[in-house]
């Protein structure tokens, strides 16, 4: 009994050791950019103190008005929940189709879907500018959205449909019996069904869209318009980085995501394992 | 739950998307410039304020940045057409001369020789000019507007001079005294020598200096037609140079893939004896640490060498305008405002750059003076570049001769073996 | 069994995709595909139509590039072992609900929630050669043959260097998208066989391994997938080199494209996603077969 113990115990705090291990190498960089965040310019470059000399709380406050982050954050809201909402229906629902049904040429159709996962076009940006602009969605809201959402169709296509694919038929079937549509087995079964890995593709494609600024500064050309990474770039001038204001400004940035991921993360524990089986 | 606050927002779309793009009040008089140098925005949009407070006309500068973003945004507004009226397609002369003769770049040689380039130095001016019998067959002419001028030297940390036992008001000059400086400087426990050689254009940079000492415009020209082997002795030594300063231990640690960014940073924090960076670097440094107390040099010289030791430099950022704008003429009359002695003693101010206005000039200070002097030593306008792939593997093997990984002659060797490839290619 | 028309009903689930991908990316996809048998700029008026002149260079004449493929490939090895082996360990590990897991849930996602921006910084602070907390280590315990040792700058140890960078960073999606995997085998398998007295390791066997199948070919695949088109870190890390030692395949096709050759570099993309399809579907076909 005594022996079966200590191995628990050993076993136990193994398992925290590795954890504790790899939980400090991702919470350093975190801590770190607390701190610069607080430090002066000098500061950080001619001492490598872990905490700042005196707290500049100040910096938050300029980063938050240097880079215009109130114009900028609600935008780059507006972007990620609509573009993730767009790309988490427009996906679930062809995964859905190519997991469960069957219609004309549906390897093919799943095969060309997916493919610009593999082709890394460079300047890919041109002939989307050009595109846009035959569209007259230049300088669009419309038109950088459209970017985005196409941009994450083939990730969002190719976990789900396995997904789907994994989930028993069983359910489906008897819903299909009792006279439930397609549709309405796709949204009110599956769905909720593959709720892990849909709070995935959330987190995931909430944290590229959040991210993206590449595409976003050479589609649009109002101010009004841009994301909150356009806000950043203010510190990265050409020959000098504002270090301090950059930190703050990119904890600032850094904070939603972490709350969606929070949010997210719940679901993907209490999916399927918590019952939904048997409901 | 959360599906369906999630696909509430689809309805957003609906709303959010359908936005139109905002009608400008008055397209013509706005002048739309668009520009990488973020840190200077706010001295631009100072300047537009009172340039709309004068005149009427309001100018509006966009600044992008990361400079790999810009050039995507002006690439693809190229294939467009809608450039702003001013731009610089932050491009090599190639690519320059490919911009004017796809239309997206008017000639400013009419206005430019009513008086307005007398203003300049000479040298400023240069870099968008394209002469008689240029490789690309741009019609001859003056282009670009040069907002600032730069130059390359190196800076030297005054303190850990005489820290090592070097007289810091004396520094090297030659290229032998430079060598001792950095064995004096490693014996005293300090990095010799820093540079962002990890950006191959830099270290491309510092190269070339010795390319113009030791073959002159016409060496050079006959390198790139071909005439003169790139593993002629010369460039050997070339290469040998940088060898010569990695026996001596000369090159601070991980230089090889260093970004210039961190040089300064190793530079600014006294971490470092010298320096080869850009006259940018005195507004980096004053800002990393105030305190620095330095000089600037120019690159040692080699005293056999037949032919003047020139640096990297010119026009630091210019202005092109767009000549399919219906704003021409009131973008180049800005852009004759903005080039102005106030205006550019301003901007200097603001951002310690050096003024392409040779006037302003005179108000800059000393360690800024050193640097316009030496804006007449810089490389001259050449009429043809070599192969981008070939200066590519010049700048790669000089990283390679740095590591000890190639000999300066196998450096050189590989130099000359691609130079073949490439005229084959071309063929 | 199932009608035409009930077949060209079911295309309505993946007709919204369909059409957005044929619009933003199969339409900019053809044109970029054209551009690969042009030699052009992408700013002059005329392009230069060379057939098939770039492919063949590609493949016959640029043993860079194919160091370059090289070095991803080392990188993918790397990733494929390590960084899923650890993101597997800690799912598994967060996965038995032990004390704290909800915590380090949310900590083993900050790696890729981080900006690519302090991640460089942090990293190269690590490394560097002076005053990097690696050599730091290393010599107080006593390898002082570590001392100024730049770990970015060696031939022998930049690509390995980053390789650890970009699996540290990388890590988390794989942890979560398992995690999301694991959550999805149902409570009751493992309480019947622990009632069979089924230990741990004969669990994994015979109830996790297999039902987990789908999630690592998905895994995987990412991995390679992400891997294999590595670009910011490289870039923000080293730039290629020393000496060109780090390049992957697209900081060649950057440096190309940076360098005004579209077309080229279009078809260095092109064949690039050519040898990726065939790694993919190799891996497809492998775990399809696994599976049954």
């Amino acid at each position: 009994m005594n022996l079966f113990k200590a191995k628990k115990i050993l076993t136990s705090s193994i398992t925290h050791i590795i954890l504790i291990a790899v939980a400090v190498t991702c919470i350093f960089p975190v801590f770190w950019m607390l701190s610069s965040s607080l430090k002066t310019q000098e500061e950080i470059f001619t001492k490598m103190a872990l905490f700042p000399e005196t707290w500049q709380w100040g910096n938050y406050v300029e980063a938050f008005v240097k880079a215009e982050f109130g114009i900028y954050f609600l935008n780059s809201v507006f972007y990620t929940v609509v573009g993730v909402s767009c790309i988490v229906f427009i996906t679930s629902l062809a995964a859905y189709g190519f997991a469960r049904l069957e219609f004309w040429g549906k390897n093919f159709f799943f095969y060309l879907l997916i493919s610009t996962l593999l082709i890394p076009i460079p300047g890919i940006f041109v002939p989307l500018y050009l595109l846009l602009k035959k569209l007259t969605l230049l300088d669009t809201r419309t038109g950088l959205l459209l970017c985005y959402i196409s941009g994450g169709l083939a990730f969002g296509l190719f976990v789900l449909r396995s997904f789907f694919e994994e989930l028993p038929k069983e359910i489906e079937e008897a819903a299909l019996i009792d006279g439930c549509s397609r549709f309405g087995i796709y949204w009110r079964i599956a769905l909720p069904l593959a709720k892990p890995a849909i709070a995935t593709l959330v987190i995931l494609n909430c944290l590229t869209i959040w991210n993206e600024f590449l595409m976003a500064l050479v589609v649009l050309q109002d101010k009004a318009k841009m994301p909150i990474q356009r806000g950043l770039m203010v510190f990265q001038g050409t020959f000098i980085t504002d270090y301090p204001l950059l930190m703050a400004g990119l904890t600032i940035a850094t904070i939603p995501i972490l709350i969606v991921y929070l949010l997210m993360q719940k679901h993907i524990v209490k999916g399927i394992a918590a019952g939904a089986l048997k409901g | 739950m959360f599906l369906q606050v999630l696909f509430v927002a689809l309805a957003l779309t609906v709303a959010g998307c359908s936005q139109k793009q905002e009608q400008k009040t008055d397209d013509k008089n706005i002048v739309k410039i668009w520009h990488w140098m973020t840190d200077r925005q706010s001295a631009f949009d100072k300047l537009a304020d009172q340039y709309f407070n004068e005149t009427g006309v309001k100018v509006i500068f966009e600044t992008y940045a990361p400079t790999d973003v810009y050039k995507n945004k002006i690439t693809a507004a190229a294939s467009g057409q809608l450039l702003p009226d001013i731009f610089n397609p932050l491009s090599d002369k190639r690519e320059l001369a490919s911009y004017i003769k796809a239309g997206f770049i008017a000639d400013l040689t009419d206005e430019m020789n009513s008086g307005w380039k007398d203003i300049f130095f000479e040298k400023s001016l240069e870099q968008n000019r394209f002469t008689e019998g240029n490789e690309w067959d741009v019609k001859p002419g003056y282009y670009g507007v040069p907002l600032d001028v730069s130059s390359l030297m190196i800076y030297y940390n005054k303190d850990l001079f005489t820290q090592a036992g070097l007289d810091p008001n004396n520094p090297p000059k030659t290229w032998a005294e430079f060598i001792e400086a950095g064995k004096k400087l490693r014996a005293a426990n300090i990095q010799p020598f820093v540079s962002g050689f990890g950006e191959a254009w830099l270290i491309g940079a510092f190269a070339a200096s010795y390319q113009w000492e030791l073959f002159g415009k016409e060496g050079i020209l006959d390198t790139i037609d071909g005439k003169v082997a790139y593993n002629d002795p010369r460039w050997v030594r070339i290469f040998g140079l940088l060898n010569e300063m990695k026996e001596n231990k000369m090159f601070a640690s991980g230089m090889v893939t260093m970004v210039n960014k961190d040089a300064e940073r190793t530079f600014a924090t006294g971490r470092a004896g010298m320096t080869f960076n850009g006259s940018w670097g005195v507004n980096v440094y004053k800002s990393m640490n105030p305190n620095l107390n330095y000089g600037v040099m120019a690159p040692p010289q080699l005293p056999d060498a037949k032919y003047p030791l020139l640096i990297f430099g010119g026009d630091g950022s210019a202005m092109f305008v767009n000549a399919m704008s219906p704003n021409k003429d009131k973008a180049i009359a800005f852009l004759k405002w903005l080039t102005q002695r106030p205006q550019q003693s301003f901007l200097s101010a603001e951002t310690l750059n050096i003024p392409s206005n040779k006037e302003s000039a005179q108000d800059l200070p000393d360690v800024l003076k050193t640097f316009s002097e030496s804006i007449a030593n810089t490389f001259e306008n050449l009429p043809k570049l070599e192969s981008w792939q070939v200066v590519n593997y010049i700048n790669i093997n000089l990283q390679s001769v740095m590591i000890g990984e190639k000999t300066p002659k196998q450096a050189a060797d590989e130099v000359q073996a691609e130079k073949i490839r490439q005229e084959k290619a071309k063929k | 069994m199932i009608t035409p028309k009930e077949k060209t009903i079911n295309m309505m689930f993946i007709m919204p995709a369909l059409l957005l991908f044929l619009v933003f990316n199969f339409y900019p996809l053809l044109r970029t595909f054209q551009l690969s048998f042009f030699q052009w700029n992408g700013i002059d008026k005329e392009m230069v139509f060379v057939g098939f002149a770039q492919y063949k260079d590609i493949l016959f004449n640029n043993p860079a590039f194919w160091k370059s493929m090289l070095n991803a490939g080392y990188i993918t090895l790397l990733a494929l072992t390590l960084q899923n082996g650890l993101a597997l360990l800690l799912a598994l590990l967060v996965n038995r609900q032990i004390k704290g897991d909800n915590i380090y849930r949310v900590i083993f996602f900050l790696p890729p929630v981080l900006s690519g921006i302090v991640v460089g910084l942090i990293w190269k602070f690590v490394y560097d050669g002076n005053f990097g907390i690696l050599n730091h280590w290393l010599i107080s315990l006593g390898f002082d043959n570590f001392k100024d040792f730049a770990w970015l700058s060696e031939i022998k140890t930049a690509l390995s260097s980053v390789a650890v960078v970009h699996m540290w960073k990388g890590f988390g999606y794989g942890f979560i998208i398992l995690l999301a995997g694991l959550q999805t085998i149902p409570n009751e398998l493992y309480e019947a066989a622990e009632v069979d007295g089924a230990d741990t390791w004969q669990q994994f066997k015979h109830i996790t391994f297999p039902s987990m199948i789908p999630v690592f070919t998905i895994v995987t695949i990412l991995t390679i997938l992400g891997t294999m088109q590595i670009f910011d870190l490289i870039y923000s890390m080293t730039r290629g080199g020393p000496a060109g030692y780090t390049h992957v395949p697209i900081t060649k096709i950057y440096e190309y494209m940076s360098n005004g050759e579209f077309g080229y570099s279009t078809a260095m993309a092109i064949i690039f996603g050519v040898v990726l399809l065939v790694v993919s579907f190799g891996q497809l076909y492998v775990s399809k077969k696994f599976n049954r």
